[in-house]
C-alpha cells in the first residue's frame, strides 16, 4: 500500500532531511512591508509548490463540477437514447475517471499544501532559534522567556495551519462556489441567483459566531489554566496541606475552579448546539426552496431532469461549505495577530558577531586596560564612572563590593555582552572592539557562581562550547582537578548521567566546579569568575582551593570576590563602591591603608577572638 | 513541562482485557438517562441521514417523473418536517452529549484531585508532579472525548452505514451488493490509514514539546551560550529537532493527503460499476431514475462514516491508555492511613517519646536506626547534623507523614498511630525552610493556619510573628495578592508569614525547618522573636542552623547518618569538644563573617537587572 513508502529507512531518510538545505529567507522582506506580504516571502522557495496546490485545489473544484454535470447528461442520455452496451460503459468509465481525476487533484492540493506549511515554518522556526541566540545579551536581560517562547512555538504553529490549512481552505471554497455558481447559472442563471440569497446572511452569522466561539473558547482554555496552577500549587505544597490538615479546604477550593471551567464548557458547547442547528435550519430552507424551484422547472419543461439531477448535486456544494469560510476568516485573522508578535522579534538587530578591524595571529597576551570606561544600561542611569587601571598578562583582579556596585557590569564588559559608554577597553594594547566578538569570547573563559546546566549528560555538559575534540582521558583529567570527578562516579551512570534526571541534583558548588572542568578544556587567556560562597566541608574546600589555583594559572584572571581570604594574593585588589573605585592595590598595601578594605580585613582577626572568649565563656560556665 | 509526560507515553501498549472499558462505561453509569437520549437522538439524525436520500428518489420518481405536482409538493412538504426533526434531534444530541462531556471531566477532574489530598507524602516523592498535572489536565479530557464523542460519533457511523444498507438493499439488492462488497476494503484502508495518521502526529507532538525544550534552555542559558560562543553547535542540535518535528508532522500531512482520495478512488470502482449495471437497468426500464441516483448518494456519502469510524478507533488507543493511568492513580493507596479504633483526643499536650524507632525510603536504605528518645512537654529540641543526616525524617515520622518502619512513637503516652491523621496533623504546627505560600491574599494565606479565625485574631497572630509591620506597610496591607507562590514576597517575609500561620493554628508541638538561606538582620531578628512566640510553652522541634536558637533550646541532637552522635546543653556539648563542637566553631565564625562583612549580599548578581 501507499503507507509503505515510509516503512523503513529511518535513520537514511533523517540523514537526507537535514541536510537537504533549503533557500534562507530574505528576512528584510518579510519584515518590512505588509502582512500579507511577509507571509507570502515566508513562503520564498515553496511558490511554486503553493501555486501547483491552488491550481490542483480549482482542478479537483473543476472535476467534482464535472462530475455532477456529468450525471445529469448520463441520466437525459439513458432517458432518451437508452444507451447500453459499451457506449454505457465508456460512460461509467468516464464517470470513474473524474471522480478519480478529482481524487488525484485533491491529493496533490493537500500534498503541495503541506509540504509548502511543513518547509516553510521549519525554515522559520530554525531561523527564529538562531535568531534569538544571536540577539544581544541586553535584548535577553530584558525580555521574558515565557514570551519569546511562545512567540517561537504557538504563533509559528498558528502561521503553518494558515499555509497548511486557512490559505488553502479558503480558496478552495471561494472556487468551489464559483465555479458551481457558473454551472449552475449555466443551467439557469435566474436559479442560480436565488440559491445564493441566504449566502451573506450565512457568512456574516458565521464570522460572528467563530468570533464568539474564539473568545469562548480562550476562556475556557484560562479556565484550563488556572485549573494547572491551582493544582500546581497543591501539589508543591502538599506538606503544608498535610501539615494543617487541609485536605477539605484544598477540594473546596479546587472545586470552585472546577466548576467554572464547567460552566464555561457548557457555555461553550450551547453556542454551538445552538449555531450549526440554526445554520442547519437556513441552509436546509435554502436547498429545498431551490430544489422546488428547479423541480417545478422541470415540470413546466424549462430544464430536464439530468439538469435537475446536475443542480441538486451542485447545490449542496454552493451553500453549505460557507459555514466554514467564517471560521477560516477569523482563523485569519489570528494568523496576522501571530505574524505581528514574530515580527516584533525578527526586526530586533542580531549581535555583530564576526566583523573585526583587528585579528591578532595565534591567542592574545592578556593584558588588559581600562582607560576612563563609564557604562550606562540606560541613559542617566549610570552604573560605572571614571573607571580606569591595568594589569598585565597573567595577573590576578579581584573586584570586591556590594551588589550593584558595578563589579559585574564591568566584568559584561569584556567579552563585550555590552559595549562601554565612553572611555575605552584595550586588550594587549588594541580597543576591544576592534576585535570580533566571536574571537573575542573565545579568549575568555567565564565560571559564574551556579553555572547554568544543560540538560545533555554530566560529560555533555563538560566538555559545552569546547570547540574541539576531548577525550575521555582530557575529561576526566579535568574533572579531577575540578575536583568533581569523585562527586561524578558516585551518580549510577557517571559521566553519561544526565543532568536533570531524577535523584541527580547538584548542588551550586558542584555546578561551579563542573564549569571549572570544562573552562580547564576550553584553556582560555582571560578568566571571568564568581567566587563561591556556598558552604563546602573543609576538604572538599582545600580541593576547591587547587582547582581554582589552577585555573587561574597563567591567565589574566578577574575575581568578582565575595570573600577576602580568597583575594588576598591577587595582583590587584579594586574596591567598588557605586560604580567607582574607591580604593585600589595590593593587599599588602590596602591593608595598612584606613578604608573599607582595612575593615573588612580587620573582621578576621575580630572573629577569631570572639570566637575564643565564647568558647571560654561557655566553658567556665 | 505537563506536555513532556503526555508525550511520553507514545507506545503504550493497551491491554484491553484489563476491564478499562468496563470501568470507563461504569463512568457514564450516572448519566445513563442522558446517554440513552444522545444515542437515540444521534440514531434519529443518521436514519434520517440515510432517509433524505430515500426522499430525494422518491421526488424524482413519484413526483418529476411521474409528473405529479401534488405528491411532489406533499413530498418536498415532507422533507422540510424531516429536516426540522432532524435539526432539533441533532440539537438535542449535540446539548446533551456535550453537556455530559464536560460533566464527565469535572467528575475526573474532582476525583482525582480528592483522592490525591488523600495519597502520603511518600507518593509524592515518588512521583513527578509534571506526571500527576498531565493526568489530570489532558487525560480527563482524552478520556471525556472518548465517552462522549467517540461513542456518539461511532455510533452514528455504524447506524449510518446500517441504515444505508437496508435502504439499498430495500431499493435493489443486485446493486446493494456491489456497494456492500467495497465497504470492507474501505473500512480495512480507513482503519490502517488512521492509525498511521494518528501515530504521526502523536510523534510530532512529542518532536514538538522536545524542541520546545531545547529553545527553553537556549534562552534560559543565553549567557553561557554567547560566551562560549555555542550559536553554531546549538542551532545544528536544534534542527535536527526541528527536523524530526517536520519529519513527524509532514508524514501525518502526507498521509491525511493520500487517505481521502484513496477511498474515494476505491468507491469510485463501485460507482462504475453500479453505473453500468444501473444504467444498462435504467435504458431497459428496470430500474428507476431515482434509485440510480440514490445509489450514487449512498457510495458518494459513505466514505464518511467510514472515516468517523477509523478515526474513532485510532484516538480510542490513545484515550483508553490515559484511561489506565487515570484509574491506576486512583486506585493507588496512601500509604499513612488511619488506623480503627482510633482514641479520641482533644489535645496532644505532653511527652514526645520515640522508642527504637527505625525508617527506610527504600529497602536496604535504612535512614533511621533504632532511635531513642524522651522529651517532656514543653521543652524545645534542637536537631543540628550535616545534610542527609536524618534530621528532616525524624521530623516528618513525628508529623506522621511517614511512619516508621519499626519502633514506636508516642505522643501524650499513646502510641501515635492509635490518633487519627487530621488529629494529629492539625495540633502540630509546622514552618517549613522552604515557606510555601498560596496565590491570594496575604490574609488567606494567614487564615489557612485556622480557617475560621476572624481579621482580628489574623491581625493578632501577624502582629505576635512580626509580621504586621511590614504587612500594613502593602498599599492592600493585609489583601494584598502574594503572587504564584509568594514570589511577590522576600524570603524573610514569606516566613514570618508561616510564622504567623503557624501560630494562629494554635498547635500543640511545633516543629520547624529553619531557613538556611540569609535574610537582612532586622527581619532575623522579627523571626527569632516570632520563633519565641511559638514556642513557648510548646514542645518544639527545631532543624536549626542559627545559633541563638541552638542555644537556648533544652536538649540539642546532633544527628548523623540517622543516629544521635551526641546530646545534650549547649555547654555540655562544648565541653565535649566533639562533632557539636566543629559545626559550632565554623558556624559562629561563617555567621560572623556574614555579619560583619561590609557588602553583605545574599548571592552574587549574575543578572546585571
Amino acid at each position: 500500500m501507499l503507507f509503505v513508502v515510509f516503512a523503513e529507512n529511518d535513520r537514511e531518510e533523517e540523514m537526507s532531511f537535514t541536510e537537504k538545505s533549503y533557500k534562507p529567507i530574505d528576512i528584510n522582506k518579510v519584515i518590512s512591508g505588509k502582512k500579507t506580504s511577509s507571509l507570502w516571502h515566508l513562503m520564498s522557495g515553496f511558490h511554486l509548490h503553493y501555486l501547483v496546490a491552488n491550481l490542483f485545489t480549482g482542478l479537483a473544484a473543476l472535476a467534482r463540477t464535472f462530475i455532477y454535470l456529468y450525471l445529469g447528461g448520463f441520466v437525459d442520455r439513458i432517458l432518451e437514447q437508452g444507451v447500453v452496451g459499451t457506449d454505457l460503459i465508456v460512460s461509467a468509465l468516464s464517470f470513474g475517471g473524474l471522480i478519480t481525476l478529482q481524487a488525484l487533484s485533491s491529493f496533490m492540493s493537500s500534498w503541495m499544501a503541506t509540504f509548502t506549511a511543513e518547509n516553510s515554518t521549519r525554515r522559520l522556526r530554525d531561523y527564529l532559534f538562531d535568531h534569538i541566540q544571536r540577539l544581544p545579551y541586553s535584548y535577553h536581560s530584558e525580555a521574558k522567556t515565557g514570551d519569546l517562547l511562545e512567540r517561537a512555538t504557538s504563533d509559528v504553529d498558528t502561521i503553518r495551519r494558515f499555509f497548511a490549512d486557512q490559505a488553502i481552505g479558503i480558496g478552495r471554497i471561494v472556487m468551489i462556489f464559483i465555479i458551481s455558481f457558473v454551472a449552475i447559472s449555466q443551467i439557469s442563471l435566474r436559479l442560480a441567483l436565488i440559491s445564493i440569497i441566504i449566502i451573506p446572511i450565512i457568512l456574516v452569522v458565521s464570522m460572528f459566531f467563530f468570533k464568539a466561539l474564539s473568545k469562548a473558547y480562550e476562556a475556557y482554555q484560562e479556565q484550563g489554566a488556572k485549573i494547572s496552577t491551582d493544582l500546581q500549587e497543591n501539589l508543591s505544597g502538599v506538606r503544608v496541606v498535610k501539615a494543617f490538615a487541609r485536605q477539605d479546604y484544598e477540594i473546596e477550593k479546587f472545586d470552585k475552579d472546577n466548576k467554572e471551567k464547567f460552566r464555561l464548557g457548557k457555555k461553550f458547547i450551547r453556542m454551538h448546539s445552538l449555531f450549526w442547528p440554526l445554520t442547519d435550519i437556513v441552509c436546509s430552507a435554502q436547498t429545498i426552496a431551490s430544489s422546488f424551484i428547479g423541480a417545478t422547472m422541470v415540470f413546466d419543461n424549462i430544464m430536464t431532469l439530468g439538469q435537475y439531477l446536475s443542480f441538486v448535486g451542485l447545490l449542496g456544494w454552493l451553500i453549505w461549505p460557507i459555514r466554514n469560510l467564517g471560521r477560516l476568516i477569523i482563523a485569519t485573522s489570528q494568523t496576522f495577530v501571530s505574524l505581528g508578535r514574530i515580527s516584533t522579534i525578527l526586526k530586533a538587530d542580531e549581535e555583530d558577531m564576526t566583523s573585526a578591524t583587528y585579528q591578532p595571529e595565534g591567542n592574545i597576551q592578556g593584558q588588559v586596560k581600562f582607560d576612563d570606561v563609564c557604562f550606562a544600561y540606560e541613559k542617566d542611569q549610570v552604573v560605572l564612572e571614571d573607571v580606569s587601571f591595568s594589569c598585565e598578562a597573567g595577573e590576578v583582579v579581584a573586584l570586591l563590593g556590594s551588589t550593584g556596585s558595578g563589579k559585574t557590569s564591568l566584568v559584561n564588559l569584556l567579552p563585550r555582552f555590552y559595549d562601554v559608554t565612553c572611555g575605552q577597553i584595550l586588550l594587549d594594547g588594541v580597543n576591544i572592539n576592534e576585535y570580533s566578538r566571536q574571537f573575542l569570547r573565545s579568549q575568555i573563559g567565564i565560571v559564574e557562581q551556579e553555572p547554568f546546566l544543560f540538560s545533555t549528560s554530566i560529560r555533555g555538559n563538560i566538555t559545552y562550547g569546547v570547540h574541539r575534540e576531548v577525550s575521555e582521558e582530557e575529561i576526566v583529567m579535568a574533572a579531577k582537578e575540578a575536583a568533581i570527578h569523585d562527586v561524578i562516579l558516585d551518580f549510577k551512570n557517571g559521566y553519561d548521567t544526565m543532568v536533570g534526571e531524577r535523584g541527580v541534583t547538584l548542588s551550586g558548588g558542584q555546578k561551579q566546579r563542573l564549569a571549572i572542568a570544562r573552562t580547564l578544556l576550553i584553556n582560555p587567556r582571560i578568566l571571568i569568575m564568581d567566587d563561591s560562597t556556598s558552604s563546602v566541608d573543609m576538604e572538599t574546600e582545600v580541593q576547591i582551593r587547587a582547582a581554582l589555583e589552577k585555573l587561574m594559572m597563567n591567565r589574566t584572571t578577574f575575581i568578582i570576590a565575595h570573600r577576602i581570604q580568597s583575594i588576598m594574593n591577587a595582583d590587584q585588589i579594586l574596591v567598588f563602591d557605586q560604580g567607582k573605585i574607591v580604593q585600589k592595590g595590593m593587599h599588602a598595601e590596602l591593608v595598612n591603608q584606613p578604608g573599607i578594605y582595612q575593615d573588612i580585613y580587620e573582621i578576621q582577626a575580630r572573629i577569631d577572638s570572639a570566637l575564643q572568649e565564647e568558647i571560654e565563656r561557655v566553658d567556665l560556665l | 513541562m505537563s506536555t513532556f509526560y503526555e508525550e511520553d507515553e507514545l507506545d503504550d501498549e493497551v491491554n484491553l482485557t484489563s476491564g478499562v472499558l468496563a470501568r470507563l462505561l461504569d463512568l457514564l453509569k450516572p448519566y445513563w438517562l442522558t446517554v440513552l437520549l444522545g444515542i437515540l437522538s444521534i440514531a434519529v439524525v443518521s436514519w434520517l441521514d440515510a432517509y433524505f436520500t430515500v426522499l430525494n428518489k422518491r421526488i424524482i420518481d413519484e413526483g418529476i417523473v411521474a409528473r405529479d405536482m401534488n405528491a411532489m409538493v406533499r413530498l418536498f412538504w415532507n422533507y422540510g418536517m424531516i429536516t426540522m426533526g432532524q435539526v432539533v434531534a441533532f440539537f438535542v444530541m449535540m446539548l446533551s452529549v456535550g453537556i455530559q462531556g464536560e460533566r464527565i471531566r469535572y467528575d475526573l477532574r474532582k476525583k482525582l484531585f480528592n483522592h490525591l489530598q488523600k495519597l502520603s507524602l511518600s507518593y509524592f516523592s515518588k512521583t513527578p508532579i509534571g506526571w500527576i498535572m498531565s493526568r489530570v489536565t489532558s487525560d480527563t479530557e482524552k478520556m471525556g472525548d472518548l465517552l462522549t464523542w467517540g461513542i456518539i460519533d461511532s455510533m452514528w457511523a455504524l447506524t449510518n452505514i446500517s441504515f444505508a444498507i437496508y435502504f439499498m438493499l430495500q431499493l435493489n439488492t443486485q446493486l446493494a451488493l456491489i456497494v456492500i462488497l467495497s465497504l470492507p476494503l474501505m473500512v480495512v484502508v480507513s482503519f490502517k490509514f488512521r492509525v498511521k495518521i494518528y501515530y504521526h502526529y502523536r510523534k510530532s507532538r512529542k518532536a514538538n514539546s522536545k524542541m520546545t525544550a531545547s529553545l527553553n534552555e537556549n534562552i534560559t542559558g543565553v549567557r553561557i551560550v554567547k560566551a562560549l560562543r555555542r550559536e553554531d553547535q546549538n542551532l545544528k542540535d536544534f534542527k535536527v529537532l526541528s527536523t524530526d518535528m517536520f519529519r513527524e508532522s509532514y508524514r501525518a500531512g502526507l498521509l491525511s493527503a493520500i487517505y481521502l482520495p484513496t477511498i474515494q478512488t476505491i468507491s469510485a470502482i463501485s460507482l462504475v460499476l453500479i453505473l453500468w449495471r444501473g444504467g444498462n437497468m435504467v435504458g431497459n426500464s428496470l430500474l428507476s431514475v431515482g434509485t440510480l441516483q440514490a445509489f450514487i448518494s449512498y457510495i458518494m456519502f459513505i466514505l464518511w462514516p467510514i472515516q468517523d469510524l477509523a478515526r474513532v478507533y485510532a484516538e480510542m488507543q490513545n484515550a483508553i491508555a490515559s484511561s489506565e493511568r487515570v484509574f491506576s492513580l486512583l486506585e493507588s493507596q496512601p500509604g499513612v492511613r488511619n488506623r480503627k479504633n482510633l482514641l479520641p483526643v482533644n489535645s496532644l499536650v505532653g511527652d514526645v517519646e520515640f522508642e527504637n524507632v527505625s525508617f527506610h525510603y527504600e529497602d536496604d536504605e535504612p535512614v533511621i536506626q533504632n532511635l531513642s528518645f524522651h522529651i517532656p512537654q514543653g521543652q524545645k529540641v534542637a536537631l543540628v547534623g550535616t545534610t542527609g543526616g536524618g534530621k528532616t525524617t525524624i521530623v516528618n515520622l513525628l508529623c506522621r507523614f511517614y511512619e516508621p518502619t519499626s519502633g514506636t512513637i508516642r505522643i501524650a503516652g499513646n502510641d501515635y498511630l492509635n490518633y487519627s491523621l487530621e488529629d494529629i496533623q492539625s495540633r502540630i504546627g509546622v514552618v517549613l525552610q522552604i515557606p510555601h505560600l498560596f496565590s491570594g491574599t496575604i490574609r488567606d494565606n494567614l487564615r489557612y493556619g485556622r480557617l475560621d479565625a476572624t481579621d482580628e485574631e489574623i491581625e493578632r497572630a501577624a502582629q505576635m510573628a512580626g509580621a504586621h509591620d511590614f504587612i500594613v506597610k502593602f498599599e492592600k496591607g493585609y489583601d494584598s495578592d502574594v503572587g504564584e507562590g509568594g514570589n511577590q514576597l522576600s524570603v524573610g517575609q514569606k516566613q514570618l508569614i508561616s510564622i504567623a500561620r503557624a501560630l494562629l493554628s494554635n498547635p500543640d508541638i511545633f516543629v520547624m525547618d529553619e531557613a538556611t538561606s540569609s535574610v537582612d538582620t532586622l527581619t532575623e531578628a522579627l523571626i527569632q522573636k516570632g520563633m519565641q512566640q511559638l514556642m513557648t510553652g510548646r514542645t518544639s522541634f527545631i532543624i536549626a542552623h542559627r545559633l541563638s536558637t541552638i542555644k537556648s533550646s533544652d536538649q540539642i541532637f546532633v544527628i548523623e547518618d540517622g543516629q544521635i552522635v551526641e546530646s545534650g546543653s549547649h555547654k555540655s556539648l562544648i565541653q565535649q569538644r566533639g562533632v557539636y563542637y566543629n559545626l559550632y566553631t565554623k558556624q559562629f565564625r561563617q555567621d560572623l563573617e556574614i555579619k560583619l562583612d561590609p557588602f553583605a549580599e545574599a548571592g552574587a548578581e549574575v543578572n546585571p537587572a
